[in-house]
């Protein structure tokens, strides 16, 4: 128990920053160093939540609650588990980068800065709201940020990539409204806490059909085949911090919903579900794969690869056993904080550059030894292989696998081979080779763009050799869920 | 009840109708100056304001009275003081924002704000109506105003056009209402709506004749708030309009009408009618019709016309709930949509005075011309769209979440895909305003204007982040509707 | 500092070593190589310390240390050394010195070359120590990487197609191993991933499980050894690599396959290996045949060398399938032998090309005149390989054919007959490139350099050593060897 209300300190620090900047922050420096004041505050608070959970005990820790509407019984309460306190962290480390590598922001930084800090406020929001209405109030706020975002700062079809992600993240979060009316009718309890939600037992019946609903719901963010045109898309789109936050963070915010949710408050509706929920998966697998095999564009090939990747951690939902569950939560993590170091190193070679097309780029192992060891690193985690959080992950989203159906983990293995295909093809062309004409002019990355790359990467090895922590951590969030998995 | 008590509790009609004679003779007294700049004598609107305020003052002192005048004509309840303020409100932000808009179209602009103030006064009367000859007459006080404002514009001829629209609107619904109500009481004998409810729920079935009466009735009031499939006069007579006087009917008429529509309805209610089947099609088209056929507007004003017919469909979604929470969402709702919907009208307002167009296309850029008036549209839009943080999010989920309650799961699926679609819509134009290159030039808000926006984006942000005492009033006063549970 | 200590730092020195070097400034690149030796240097040191520390009679794990890693699912910071790992370990150290030293032409990205080269080291050292099953595995992945980018940053024209391939190729065979161990793990129902605690619960496990799980982790292997016909990856792979990574991958990376099969077999899924065993044989022998008669019709000095590679660790697998005492211990020593003898050829190989810039033997002829040390060293090399009795070669494929004898008669024979193939390429290419009419072309040929000797001379004196006195080899295998072929039960 802390009297200091950290998570409201790492929730709201960035909306005060956001009005900060929003009144005083005529000048075009001013709003960045406000920002990463911020940035600092949030991820220095994330990662004191992250040493002084307490794994032994478990549940939720460091809680806040404060009435807010009490006619329908919706309250500001905060708190976290360990499923939440990597995802903080997670965030926290996004964040941070996100603002060293928007740095040098020229156009509008105002206005960019308030936008970035809004949307991380939503997002902070989401992982230690306990009260339903709250998280759905936050997971929505961090649309509009979104939308702005691209449209203004965005780069390849900007405006159409704004529209359709806004559209359809809105879309699915508006299914969750049904789910929510019929589950808090349910209850009956008149609360929107999720602890109470979460003690109530449903029918069976009711459990099967609001599992879908809040699946789709969530889903349409994972994003889940057929539902994911509107990401690889948003990808390319968004400038460089934000695709870095839609990758690395966003994405994750659907996997946590469908945990947090759908799993936690129908266990029973994964027996039915599973298998749907299985080939969905492997088909994000393999057909974000092999998508990403066909980009000539490398933010597309990390947007079709995020398609991918995430199809692990459906097939970890999808198998609801421990450890497939506990590598989907490690994938949620070690994929973002991977995803994030690529796009701020395709971003730095785009500034130089102006281009991402992998056929124009080569030598960068040459002319920027630094971003070329970045990409090493980012493309071994991407492989899943060892020494990188990344291989962590995958592991024991494999062991999940295997302990129930090993022909899926054949196919999800010829997901890893197709990855590390189209990684190998373009790792090799863009590092490799003379200097091409459009690098020419690139330098190694300055201090302030080197230390988000160096963060992320040491990020992945420090997790990858030594993933005990993050893994305790991971096992106590997840042991209620898994009590209720097998109980029910 | 003694002549004294009963003026006080008509007292804010009475400072509202003294208001209006006011200004009149005020203006005539002194009359407007030849070239006085661009406001058209804003004393004459603040004297309207501060009588208005005024009367604000004497709802709230009245605010807990249950009683009738006489014998049930008059209803002075939580629900009537409800709608007062709301009408109140309506008419001091209208009358701010008209003051530097008047100009453009007229030089009569004492008149302009005493008719507003008397058109509020019939929408008083309305909420307060409890019998269904004064809500006749009622009616007619207000639109007889209403059709003069909306041709307000004289040398425009779609002004005119839109007049004429609105004076044959108005037509068909009093003379479907009038059908309805002489059914009823032929039927049953009584005007008063209490009465007329006590009748009904004695009566084991209700005749083809009371039913159709109730239809009737049902369809006259649709007219007014905007419900499809009676929505057809909306989009030309806003476009029409001079700005302010749409911003006027955007809600002050819509409101009257729900106003209506609740006592009536709630009254019957106590007949066995598939209300939740009637009142459920008429939301889910209105919301459909209205959402698609903002889609392809190029005009705002005509965009926020098909947007208001959708929001009256969503205001109905409270409605077909048919439970205390239900109107009580109803109400909140209503409160959200005045502010959200009178800043866009206040924001467009200006911009026209500024600009004289309403295309949406000129208002590409507008956040480098003006970022105040920027950033109070996109908060006002998005407030429509229901993004969180803005008031119509808390306004659609109470809705939706109490539809949910009376098991119109449908309902609610049909809202939340067209809030999907109205999002579309909205985004396009605070993606005109904040990404597209447009004319440069700063536009310039006057005072009033400034005022009267700041405090509707204030309202739309304070709903949207502590709903809970406007909440405690809505329901409250949805009480008193179906008997103080 | 404790004997387990010093293992760990095997893995750990070269570890640190290309991180140092990585970080050197540019302007300082000409330091990276005298580093590098140091480093590597150091290794070798410690390797040979440990080596000569060991108890050989003994079949126990020695220099063992545990260290918790992720308990929650059971997997442990274990490694030791037993009689089949200990060769390794030192094979690896003084091959990555020779590496390192016959390296002095690389002036491009100089640093980037030897952290790569000594983050390979430990890898390969992490492989033979590791005594957990995910710790084998994740040093068995570690070595991909800096083998891709060695190959492909400094290797020949078509390196590109090469690397791609040797990764890609690997990288699904580990897949393989990978759900075998997993299979393994989740079998036996212990929270474990250790290889000597599995040893006594995997026994348990039933044929057909077993033979399932091995068949997974063998595919990883066959590929790696490379057995026929997983092996079309190495020829492109060795020619197109440089040299110093070519004695790398030729004598320490191809070892990891058929140090894999006694480690994981045996002991761990006996039932398993048995099933597997006659299968193995097969292929073995075909890879020895196979393997001979391509080299036979190489003109190109790396793909024959590379072909002979594939010949020669059929004998290894052969060894290994046979399962006796001799077998297992022929294929042991063939595997530090062919280590030595191996790197002595590609060594070789390359110097010839640095003066010629072409390995094609058309464009040799007569070096004997011009270069008599080079040529005799190649001469030398080459009767090792044939396995002339002497030297280290000759007690592997002796040992090996006598030790299958009696499981696999027809097989044994054949790898006899195929000894007289082996000699004939190889005297062939004797008698094109070192003998004969001096290619003009060839006259002002160099001589060899002290570099090159410094880089050959413990290899040759190795194979001697080896082939006089084998008991310093056997010596420290026998016991671990003949606990192996006890529990395959021949």
């Amino acid at each position: 128990m802390t009297n200091v209300p950290v998570l409201s300190i790492i929730a709201l620090t960035p909306t005060v920053a956001a009005l900060l900047i929003a009144l005083f922050g005529r000048s075009p420096k001013v709003p960045r160093w406000i920002a990463l004041v911020a940035a600092t505050v949030c991820l220095s608070s994330a990662a004191y939540v992250y040493a002084t959970y307490d794994r032994t005990a478990g549940g939720l820790q460091f809680m806040e609650s404060v009435p807010w509407i009490p006619s329908i019984g919706a309250s500001y309460t905060l708190g976290v588990d360990g499923i939440s306190v990597p995802m903080l962290m997670l965030m926290g480390l996004v964040m941070f980068t996100g603002v060293l590598v928007s740095w040098d922001v020229t156009l509008r930084p105002r206005e960019f800065f308030v936008l970035l800090l809004l949307l991380v406020t939503g997002v902070f929001g989401v992982f230690v709201a306990v009260d339903a209405f709250l998280l759905f109030f936050l997971y929505e706020m961090a649309v509009l940020p979104m939308f702005l975002l691209i449209a203004i700062w965005g780069s390849t079809r900007k405006d159409y990539s704004a529209m359709k992600l806004t559209l359809f993240l809105f879309a699915g979060s508006a299914l969750l409204i049904i789910a929510m009316g019929l589950i808090y009718w349910k209850v009956g309890a008149g609360t929107f806490d999720l602890r109470v939600w979460s003690d109530y037992t449903f029918s069976p019946e009711f459990q099967k059909w609001v599992f879908l609903i809040t699946f789709v719901g969530f889903g349409a963010l994972i994003p889940i085949w057929p539902l994911h045109t509107w990401s690889p898309d948003g990808h390319v789109a968004a400038p460089t911090a934000v695709s870095m936050m839609h990758a690395g963070v966003l994405l994750k915010l659907g996997a946590y919903g469908v945990i947090r949710f759908g799993l936690t408050l129908f266990p029973s509706a994964i027996e039915t579900w599973g298998p749907l929920i299985a080939i969905i998966g492997v088909i994000n697998v393999v057909y974000g794969a092999m998508c990403a095999m066909n980009q000539k564009d490398m933010k597309y090939v990390l947007g079709y690869s995020s398609v991918s990747h995430m199809g692990y951690v459906i097939l970890g939902i999808a198998m609801a056993n421990s450890y497939s569950l506990e590598g989907a939560v490690f994938q949620m993590f070690a994929h973002g904080i991977m995803t994030a170091l690529f796009f701020a190193l395709i971003g730095y070679v785009y500034e130089s550059s102006h281009t991402r097309q992998i056929a124009d780029i080569s030598g960068l192992m040459r002319q920027t030894p630094l971003v070329a060891a970045g990409f090493v690193i980012a493309g071994a985690a991407s492989m899943g292989l060892p020494s990188t959080s990344g291989f962590v992950a995958e592991l024991l989203v494999y062991i999940g696998i295997i302990q129930e159906s090993p022909a899926l983990a054949a196919v999800a293995f010829v997901g890893v081979v197709i990855t590390a295909a189209y990684l190998v093809r373009m790792l090799g062309k863009i590092l490799l080779g003379e200097p091409s004409e459009a690098i020419a002019q690139i330098s190694d990355a300055r201090p302030v763009r080197v230390a988000p790359m160096i963060i992320l990467a040491l990020t992945i090895m420090l997790v990858g050799i030594f993933p005990a922590s993050m893994y305790q951590t991971i096992q106590s969030g997840l042991a209620p869920l898994l009590a209720k998995l097998a109980g029910g | 009840m003694n002549t004294t008590s009963m003026l006080s509790l008509m007292l804010p009609e009475i400072i509202v109708a003294l208001t209006g004679g006011l200004i009149i003779v005020l203006d005539l007294i002194w009359p407007a100056a030849e070239d006085s700049g661009p406001d058209s004598q804003p004393w004459l609107a603040y004297t309207g304001v501060l009588g208005l305020l005024l009367a604000a003052a004497s709802v709230l002192s009245l605010s807990g009275q249950d009683a009738t005048l006489f014998e049930g004509i008059i209803l002075i309840d939580p629900l009537g003081a409800f709608f007062k303020m709301l009408f109140i409100g309506i008419a001091i932000l209208v009358l701010l924002l008209s003051v530097g808009a008047l100009k453009t179209f007229t030089k009569w602009s004492a008149e302009f704000y005493a008719l507003i103030v008397w058109c509020t006064l019939g929408h008083m009367l309305l909420a307060s109506a409890g019998e269904l000859f004064t809500i006749f007459l009622a009616l007619q006080l207000t639109s007889l105003p209403l059709i003069v404002l909306i041709g307000y514009a004289k040398q425009d001829p779609i002004s005119g056009e839109a007049a004429l629209k609105y004076l044959l609107m108005v037509m068909v619904s009093t003379a479907v209402l009038l059908y309805g109500m002489s059914l009823i009481y032929g039927s049953l004998g009584t005007s008063t709506i209490s009465e007329i409810g006590t009748k009904l729920a004695e009566m084991n079935t209700i005749g083809p004749v009371v039913a159709l009466g109730l239809v009737l009735l049902l369809t006259g009031f649709a007219f007014k708030i905007t419900a499809a499939p009676f929505h057809y006069w909306v989009p030309d007579v806003y476009e029409g309009a001079p700005n302010p006087v749409t911003a006027f009917l955007s809600v002050g008429s819509k409101f009257a009408g729900f106003a209506l529509a609740l006592r009536i309805i709630v009254t019957g209610l106590q007949v066995e009618m598939n209300w939740h089947l009637i009142l459920g099609l008429m939301a889910a088209l209105s919301m459909t019709l209205g959402n698609l056929g903002a889609i392809r507007q190029t005009n705002i004003k005509r965009m926020l016309a098909y947007s208001g017919i959708a929001q009256a469909g969503y205001l109905l979604v409270g409605l077909a709930a048919l439970s205390q929470e239900g109107v009580g969402a109803l109400l909140f709702y209503a409160s959200a949509y005045l502010f959200a919907n009178l800043a866009a009208f206040g924001v467009i307002i200006v911009f026209a005075t500024a600009t004289k167009s309403t295309s949406i296309e000129r208002f590409s850029g507008l956040s480098k011309r003006s970022p105040l008036l920027a950033l109070a549209l996109a908060i006002a839009l998005l407030s429509l769209g229901g993004l969180p943080l803005m008031a119509g999010f808390m306004a659609k989920f109470y809705v939706f979440l109490y539809a949910v309650k009376a098991g119109l799961v449908w309902l609610v699926a049909f809202g939340v895909v067209n809030s999907v679609i109205s999002l579309y819509y909205y985004l396009r134009v605070v993606w005109i305003v904040y990404v597209a290159e447009g004319d440069p030039g700063e536009i310039r808000v006057p005072l009033g204007a400034g005022v009267a926006i700041s405090i509707c984006v204030a309202g739309v942000l304070v709903l949207g982040l502590y709903p809970e005492p406007m909440m405690q009033a809505a329901q409250f006063a949805a009480s008193a509707l179906f008997g103080g549970q | 500092m404790t004997l387990p200590q010093i293992l760990a730092f095997t893995i750990l020195v070269p570890l640190a070593g290309g991180v140092l070097i990585a970080i050197i400034p540019r302007s300082l690149a000409r330091w990276a190589r005298p580093v590098a030796i140091t480093v590597s240097g150091l290794t070798l040191a410690m390797a040979t310390y440990l080596w000569v520390s060991f108890d050989g009679t003994s079949s126990d794990m020695q220099f063992e240390l545990i260290h918790d890693w992720v308990p929650g699912i059971g997997t442990s910071f274990h490694v030791g050394v037993d009689g089949l790992s200990m060769p390794m370990v030192f094979l690896t150290a003084l091959l990555t010195v020779v590496a390192i030293v016959a390296s002095s032409k690389i002036k491009d990205l100089v640093r980037e070359y030897f952290t790569l080269l000594l983050l390979l080291e430990a890898g390969l050292m992490g492989v033979f120590v590791a005594l957990d099953m995910i710790l084998f595995y994740v040093f068995w992945e570690v070595v991909l990487i800096p083998m891709f980018f060695l190959i492909n940053i400094w290797g020949g024209p078509r390196r590109n197609y090469a690397a791609v391939k040797f990764f890609i190729y690997t990288l699904a065979g580990s897949l393989a191993m990978l759900g075998g161990i997993i299979a393994l793990y989740l079998s036996t129902g212990a929270v474990t991933f250790d290889m000597l605690e599995l040893a006594t619960d995997a026994a348990s496990l039933s044929a057909a499980t077993q033979t399932a799980i091995f068949v997974a982790i063998a595919f990883a292997l066959a590929i790696k050894v490379p057995i026929v016909p997983f092996h079309t990856w190495l020829p492109d792979a060795h020619v197109e690599a440089p040299t110093a990574v070519s004695v790398l991958l030729a004598g320490v990376l191809l070892k990891m396959g058929s140090y894999g099969f006694l480690r994981l077999g045996p002991q761990l899924l006996p039932e398993g290996f048995r099933a597997l065993v006659p299968v193995i044989s097969v292929l073995a022998v075909i890879s020895i045949v196979y393997g001979a008669a391509v080299a036979l019709m190489q003109t190109d000095l790396k793909k024959l060398v590379a072909y002979s590679s594939v010949s020669h660790m059929g004998y290894v697998m052969l060894g290994i399938a046979a399962g006796t005492t001799a077998g297992v211990l022929g294929a042991s020593v063939q595997m530090f032998s062919h280590g030595l003898i191996a790197g002595m050829s590609f060594l070789l190989v390359g110097a010839l090309y640095e003066r010629a810039h072409t390995r094609e033997m058309g464009a040799f002829g007569g070096i004997a005149k011009v270069t008599p040390v080079l040529a005799g060293t190649l001469v030398f090399a080459s009767f090792a390989s044939a396995g002339l009795p002497g030297m280290s070669g000759f007690i592997g494929e002796f040992l090996v054919i006598l030790g299958s004898f009696e499981p696999y008669t027809w097989f044994a024979a054949l790898a006899g007959l195929a000894v007289v193939l082996t000699a004939g390429y190889l005297l062939w290419m004797l008698r094109r490139v070192v003998f004969g009419q001096l290619n003009e072309e060839r006259a002002a040929m160099p001589e060899m350099t002290l570099t090159e000797a410094i880089a050959l001379a413990p290899l040759c004196i190795g194979t001697i050593v080896v082939g006089i006195f084998p008991q310093t080899l056997v010596g420290t295998m026998q016991a671990s060897i003949e606990a192996v072929a006890r529990i395959v039960g021949r």
